[in-house]
């Protein structure tokens, strides 16, 4: 579905001197240098796919969004989205895909919802009967029916969300991006837009593409992630792949009756609290139930966990 | 056909778009009173200084009071066409530095058209009322008689006029995309235009009219077509033929212009990189 | 001692308050400087319409040497100090104002401990501090050397100008802040401050001095407060007054200024009591 080949983007920033006699030099002369905000990406998504971007701010990520939707011009490279470069094709390729950017809004703030509907309908095309068709389907996975008729400037921000996801859905595209989605909403219009991502998907087959700072998103959406640092791409593939390649350990912690704590080979005794150890073992190499075996058998236990490494720490580990 | 299709898809969009236009002054009705008020009066005082100076001096490089007039009034109503289609031109540094283009990056329309025409400025028309009336006043001042013909070559010459106005400030406009500055020189704009088109531009050194004639044409916005309309100085050309010109020479600017834009969005950055 | 203490106090707050204006001043001074393009752009344009002005009384004059005891020489030093003025009156305050109000960031800003007006003139200040090597200079070197080198008509009426100057840059500011604040009450400002900016540029005596207007209109304008934003300063400049005429001006100017001012604070003490009680 879509192809990016080789991608980079250069920006050129204006070197700024302080104070006043910085100014005034300014005037006369201004050295300038170039930035690498994306340097040569490559990777491939098929059709259907949840793809969540994540990475630091200033990493990339929406650059790199902004090439793939056609905003942005690479400085080289190309991106083919259906198999048509979207530089070169611009007009036509961007009648199959649709772009909600976070908190900006496409929608005519002094109108009712309806007009800005109207108007995109328009745009892209859609006859009447295709247009009520796709309204209904929106309005069985967000409720939006009810908004239609409300001006926009006197809608919350989790209404606007919905009506700007309506929006970017009207066209029925075949790609969907989204440029922070959830920045900024209550926990119930997250919700509803992790539903409506997940319905989408489901029931349209709508290739899906996410940049994101909230690992929930990532943890209840994407089939995959790819992890963008300094322009490149750190790590690319599912969750738990990646959750092996980073951090291929699992945490075991045993609560004993006293403080003399074992040791155990194949695991390495990373901390100790009183009665409590905490071991950290290689999943390659041996498993919890075979290290359980072997400390209970050097001394009584009285509790057990096992701790995955979680998500944040992931994330931690990628960006660092 | 293809050509055919397009053409019925922009149409189609763009009267939507005046629909939302007129919408959004039902929505603001005191607005529209404010531009009803503010507009007129300041081309009717603007008109006024100039009745008092050609009361004082006579008159200004050989024309007088009427056929100032209807200079004046042929040059506001295509101000006012300006205004109407291509006013965003003055706040495009605007867009660019709040990163506005991106919307319109991502449909499936011409970014330029969809910059101008989906906030199609309907309270231009309030600069189109004092216009009329001062041409009207003009041509009854110097006893100037309107016929069809007249009135087609009227209707070509301001069509030019627009164009020769909506390219300079695309112009202008797109030059934010390489400065990435958010400064509009929309005051200074009209202040040059109104100098070079509510006079006569003969008044001003030889080298000046050739810059007004040949390379920012705006001596074709009034001063050459109301010269031949009204056969003063030494035009050779009829007005058909002039108004032609005008629309021939408003469609170059508005295509190099057109060009100059699409090479400037290359370098558009969005926002908040 | 604890008189002592609380006057100590006084001053600190207030020496703490005028660092901040000095602040803004220069920060200010450093933004307005930012861009280069913006200046060079500024300079062709405003220099443009200058010159297309110098022209136009050149055509005028054609015919006559001078016209009311007006001659072009007169005319071409009144174009060239008209534009450089025109740069020391710039201000923004209006837009301030609206911004603040559009974006609902106004009520933060009139809770703030420093008066927002005084930032804003801090502000103003600054930009036109910036203004003064970016666009006034250049105007002067390139006015002097394409129409005319602009000499005060004598020492002392150049003293007076930069008095009568100094009065029109109040009357000015104090102008738009009234006009800025009127957007509490009509959101949709911008038609009425558009108005005001074409009245004040075409029956100021910013491009024709009202000399060429009939008596008439003379009355009126003499009456309202645009004239003696840049006709009075400029016709000091050039010489073109009688004693009589002289002191009247400077008072009806000092009038306006007082006048502007009890204006402003009254309408700055009903806007911060609105916004308190209703939050903006």
């Amino acid at each position: 579905m879509i192809e990016v080949k080789n991608l980079c983007k250069e920006y050129h920033v204006v070197k700024k001197e302080e104070g006043i006699k910085g100014a005034l030099k300014g005037l006369v002369k201004r050295e300038s240098h170039k930035i690498a905000a994306v340097s040569n990406i490559n990777f491939n998504i098929k059709e259907g796919e949840i793809v969540g971007f994540i990475g630091p701010n200033g990493a990339g990520k929406s650059t790199t969004i902004k090439m793939m939707s056609g905003i942005l011009t690479p400085t080289s490279g190309e991106v083919f989205i259906d198999g048509k470069d979207i530089t070169k094709h611009r007009k036509e390729v961007v009648r199959n895909i649709g772009v909600v950017f976070g908190q900006r809004t496409q929608l005519n703030w002094d109108l009712r919802l309806g007009e800005t509907f109207e108007l995109l309908r328009h745009i892209y095309q859609v006859d009447k009967e295709q247009y009520l068709k796709t309204l209904d389907t929106m309005d069985e996975i967000l409720g939006v029916k009810e908004l239609l008729d409300k001006p926009v400037r006197q809608m919350s921000l989790g209404q606007r969300v919905k009506g700007d996801l309506v929006a970017a859905m009207i066209h029925s595209p075949k790609v969907l991006f989204l440029d922070e989605p959830t920045i900024g909403l209550d926990v119930s219009s997250k919700y509803a837009l992790r539903k409506f991502i997940k319905e989408i998907n489901e029931r349209r087959g709508t290739t899906i593409i996410l940049t994101t700072h909230d690992l929930g998103d990532i943890q209840e959406l994407c089939d995959r992630i790819i992890i963008i640092n300094n322009g490149s791409i750190m790590e690319d593939g599912n969750l738990s792949g990646i959750v092996d390649r980073i951090a291929p350990y699992k945490t075991l912690i045993i609560q004993y009756f006293d403080e003399k704590i074992p040791e155990v080979e194949g695991a390495e005794l990373i901390e100790t609290d009183g009665n409590v150890a905490k071991y950290r073992f290689m999943k390659s190499e041996t498993t919890a139930a075979k290290l359980i075996e072997e400390l209970s058998a050097k001394k009584p236990i009285q509790d057990i966990a096992v701790e995955e490494t979680g998500i944040e720490e992931i994330i931690r580990i990628a960006y660092s | 056909m293809r050509v055919f299709k397009t053409i019925s898809h922009y149409l189609r969009v763009t009267l939507a778009c005046v629909k939302m236009a007129f919408l959004i002054i039902v929505e603001y009705p005191s607005s529209i009173i404010g531009w009803l008020i503010s507009n007129p009066i300041q081309f009717i005082v603007g008109f006024a200084t100039i009745q008092f100076v050609v009361e004082q001096f006579g008159e200004i490089n050989g024309w007088n009071y009427g056929q100032l007039a209807v200079l004046y009034g042929l040059s506001v109503i295509s101000h006012a066409l300006s205004m109407i289609f291509f006013v965003q031109g003055w706040f495009m540094g605007m867009y660019v530095i709040e990163g506005e283009f991106d919307r319109y990056l991502t449909r499936p329309l011409s970014v330029l058209y969809q910059f101008f025409f989906t906030q199609i400025n309907v309270f231009g028309i309030t600069d189109l009322i004092p216009g009329i009336c001062v041409f009207i006043y003009g041509c009854y001042k110097i006893h100037f008689t309107v016929n069809i013909m007249n009135v087609l070559c009227i209707i070509i010459m301001l069509a030019g006029a627009t164009l020769i106005r909506g390219g300079v400030y695309i112009l202008l406009g797109t030059s934010s995309f390489f400065t990435r500055s958010a400064n509009d020189f929309g005051q200074y704009t009209q202040e040059i235009f109104d100098k070079t088109t509510m006079y006569p531009i003969s008044m001003y050194p030889e080298s000046l009219q050739f810059i007004l004639t040949y390379i920012i044409p705006i001596g074709w916005v009034s001063f050459y077509p109301v010269s031949s309309m009204l056969s003063i100085g030494d035009s050779v050309s009829g007005f058909p033929q002039v108004a032609g010109i005008t629309l021939i020479v408003g469609m170059v600017v508005m295509t190099i212009a057109g060009i100059f834009f699409k090479y400037g969005l290359r370098s558009y950055e969005s926002a908040g990189n | 001692m604890s008189s002592k203490k609380t006057s100590n106090k006084f001053i600190k707050n207030f020496k703490d308050k005028l660092n901040v204006y000095l602040y803004v001043y220069k920060i200010q001074i450093i933004r307005s400087m930012a861009y280069k393009f913006d200046v060079y752009g500024n300079i062709i344009m405003q220099t443009i319409i200058m010159i297309a002005t110098a022209y136009f009384w050149k055509a005028l004059f054609n015919s006559a040497d001078s016209m009311g005891g007006v001659t072009v020489d007169t005319m071409l030093t009144y174009t060239v100090v008209s534009s450089m003025v025109s740069v020391l009156l710039t201000t923004n305050v209006e837009w301030r104002i609206t911004e603040s109000i559009k974006k609902g960031t106004i009520a933060i800003d009139m809770m703030r401990p420093v008066n927002i007006f005084k930032v804003f003139f801090a502000e103003n200040l600054g930009a036109i501090t910036a203004l003064i090597f970016q666009n006034l200079l250049p105007i002067f070197i390139i006015g002097s050397l394409i129409i005319k080198v602009p000499v005060p008509n004598n020492l002392q009426d150049g003293l007076l100008f930069i008095i009568s100057l100094i009065l029109a840059f109040l009357i000015n500011w104090y102008l738009a802040v009234i006009f800025g604040m009127w957007g509490f009450k009509v959101i949709e400002m911008s038609a009425l401050i558009q108005v005001k900016k074409h009245l004040l540029r075409l029956l100021s005596g910013s491009i024709i001095p009202i000399w060429f207007f009939p008596n008439w209109l003379r009355g009126i304008l003499e009456c309202l407060p645009f004239m003696y934003i840049y006709q009075m300063p400029i016709s000091i400049y050039v010489g073109q007054y009688t004693s009589d005429s002289l002191r009247k001006g400077l008072m009806v100017q000092l009038m306006w200024v007082v006048i502007l001012f009890v204006t402003k604070n009254y309408l700055e003490k009903r806007v911060t009591k609105s916004v308190m009680i209703q939050g903006g």
